[in-house]
């Protein structure tokens, strides 16, 4: 099999990245307490959303905004699967159809959750994929509610706002830096791929694509199912170091805290994903202590609840007013290192 | 019959809020593109303003709720100077983000300056009253609600096609270069798509707060979601398609109260969304999407 030249390219850009990724992984696990390593595993999780997300929505240039729902269905699928019984007998006390009556393998669980937000992405996914960008963008965001108020009402599977304890520990810091890694790679070989660049193409005109023999829906939907994978995964990772999740973290708060990254970042690039992740992670933990009325230098500040909804709205104003594409714009990571 | 009658009655007061807040979104969009998120906010700045009023200013409802409608136009036009001017001709993609991240802004700046919890506005529990009409018992609300929804389509349709503003507006739908060419300045055009988007929004916002009672940060989140729904299942942009797609979520959204049991109450957006979401398996573009090639209009 022989590269093209935009491929190899690719290939450095992704291990440039990896070797980031990696780089902040080892520092962190060096260097910080119990409460920094956890918040370090939360910006990865967050960084496998994003990267689930620029798969469709950098190529494809459609504003998802379901993106969490398919996180949360992945994490309590992989959940209601690997926790054990006697646990599952207080945490899901009264769960149907056997739910509460078997447990599995880690791996095994994290697959079956995989395959059934898959199978609903595929599912979901031909319906999106026929529409515009705009009609697309609000049927995900229904599609965002209409998951949500599934999660609130079956609390006998889902336990809706209340905790759903008990999930074992499997992951640690080291297994999501190399999950992250994998994943980098290859939305990196998406993106450079047959239909990486088909989709590319008919986001930039879909008509001239379609023109050159594009089967624009079958790219759009390839995407698309991909993009659900890649955030079930999200939500496995979530749900395996964790060990307790809700129905909360998967809605529009983690939405708009994601579009932020990618979009600061800039969605067309891989590169712009994992930028903008670090950026607006490391930003926001800055944000949220000066939300708390921290005392600086002498100078009591007064505590100022919404400050982060309001510099993440913020960001994304400023982003699109003055650099629409984003930091990294079209640039990958490797346009500094190699010559055009 | 009544039960029928006034289940009808509900459908329709239910389909004409939907179909304001539709239309307003459908002409803005239909004219710069821009997919406005923040219109639920713009409903949330009329329904504080209410709230000051009252406390500060005078008891009387009619001040109370010119006030809120103006504060509606004068937020909607705001938003139009301050950031949507910026992304005027970017794509749809970069519109309809900055319009999510305007309503974000909005929604925190709510919770910091106001209060994160609902606050009782009292002052339009008058119009509420239960009334009989060829002896059917219905509220009053309900049929304020229809008739001046149906007053205001009137008008806007008037006002599109018997004024020179108004067929620069169409015109502007449909090739914008060309109207300026033809010496229409577009700003004016512009404000005035967001003076009437306001205006929608601030009677929107009466029926509202006068239904529930109450403001809070996210009060025009549920209503406006649900005329995007509206939107696209009409087809964007498309006026006609926004007052249809409004009245159809109506009839779907009562049809859902009647028929799922009590039980599944909470389910009743996601049974009403996914009723909605099989009209666009047969129609992706929305039911009265113009039907217009892609490549058109660059």
């Amino acid at each position: 099999m022989t590269l093209s030249r935009s491929q190899k390219r690719g290939l450095v850009g992704a291990t440039l990245l990896a070797f980031v990724l990696i780089a902040v992984g080892i520092a962190a696990s060096w260097f910080g307490s119990r409460y920094q390593l956890r918040f370090v595993y939360g910006v990865y999780v967050n960084l496998l959303v994003v990267l689930g997300l620029q798969v469709f929505m950098g190529n494809a240039r459609m504003t998802n905004l379901s993106h969490s729902a398919f996180m949360g269905i992945g994490a309590y699928v992989a959940a209601i699967c690997v926790t054990p019984v006697a646990m599952k007998s207080i945490s899901l006390p009264d769960a149907p159809w056997g739910l509460d009556s078997f447990e599995l393998h880690p791996i095994i669980s994290a697959i079956i959750a995989v395959v059934i937000t898959g199978v609903l992405a595929f599912l979901l996914g031909l319906l999106i994929v026929r529409m515009t960008a705009t009609g697309a963008t609000i049927t995900s965001l229904a599609i965002l509610v209409i998951v949500h108020s599934i999660f609130l009402f079956r609390t006998d599977i889902f336990k809706g706002n209340q905790a759903f304890f008990g999930i074992p520990q499997v992951f640690s810091l080291t297994s999501i830096v190399v999950l992250s890694v994998i994943v980098v790679i290859g939305a990196r070989i998406f993106r450079e791929s047959r239909w990486g660049i088909q989709l590319r193409a008919t986001a930039d005109d879909e008509i001239g694509a379609a023109a050159m023999g594009v089967n624009v829906f079958h790219v759009r939907l390839i995407a698309w199912v991909l993009s659900g994978v890649l955030l079930a995964v999200a939500g496995i990772a979530y749900a395996f170091y964790l060990g307790t999740i809700s129905a909360r973290p998967f809605y529009f708060n983690h939405v708009f805290l994601t579009l932020a990254m990618l979009i600061l970042g800039g969605m067309r690039t891989v590169t712009g994903a994992v930028l903008g992740t670090f950026l607006i992670s490391f930003g926001l933990e800055v944000v949220r202590w000066l939300e708390t009325g921290p005392t600086l230098i002498g100078i009591s500040l007064p505590e100022v609840l919404g400050l982060s909804g309001i510099t993440l709205g913020a960001v994304i104003v400023l982003t699109m007013g003055f650099r629409p594409l984003g930091i990294m714009g079209d640039r990958e990571i490797e346009d500094f290192i190699l010559k055009k | 019959m009544e039960y029928a009658a006034q289940q009808t009655m509900n459908a329709l007061a239910f389909g004409a809020e939907y179909a304001l807040l539709a239309l307003g979104l459908a002409i803005v969009f239909s004219i710069m593109g821009l997919v406005n998120f923040a219109h639920g906010e713009v409903i949330a700045v009329g329904g504080y303003t209410m709230v000051a009023f009252a406390a500060l200013i005078t008891a009387n409802p009619l001040i109370i709720i010119f006030g809120a409608v103006g504060a509606c136009i004068i937020a909607s036009l705001a938003l139009e100077r301050v950031a949507f001017r910026p992304v005027r001709y970017a794509d749809a993609t970069t519109g309809l983000l900055t319009a999510f991240g305007v309503s974000m802004i909005l929604q925190n700046l709510f919770l910091l300056l106001v209060s994160p919890r609902p606050i009782a506005v009292t002052s339009l529990y008058f119009l509420d009253w239960p009334m009989e009409i060829f002896g059917i018992r219905v509220s009053s609300l309900q049929v304020f609600e229809s008739v001046s929804t149906v007053v205001v389509i009137m008008a806007l349709m008037m006002f599109l096609r018997r004024t020179k503003l108004g067929l620069a507006m169409r015109a502007a739908s449909l090739d914008f270069e060309m109207v300026r060419l033809m010496g229409i300045k577009a700003n004016r055009v512009f404000a005035m798509a967001f003076m009437i988007s306001g205006l929608l929004a601030g009677l929107a916002c009466i029926f509202i707060m006068a239904r529930r009672g109450s403001v809070d940060p996210h009060l025009g989140f549920n209503p406006v979601l649900k005329a995007f729904v509206a939107c696209v299942v009409g087809g964007f942009g498309s006026l006609p398609g926004a007052v249809l797609g409004g009245f159809l979520l109506g009839a779907v959204e009562v049809g859902m109260l009647v028929l799922l049991p009590q039980e599944y109450g909470g389910m009743k957006d996601a049974f009403v969304f996914g009723i909605i979401g099989l009209v666009l398996v047969w129609r992706p573009d929305g039911i009265l999407s113009p039907a217009q090639e892609k490549g058109d209009k660059l």
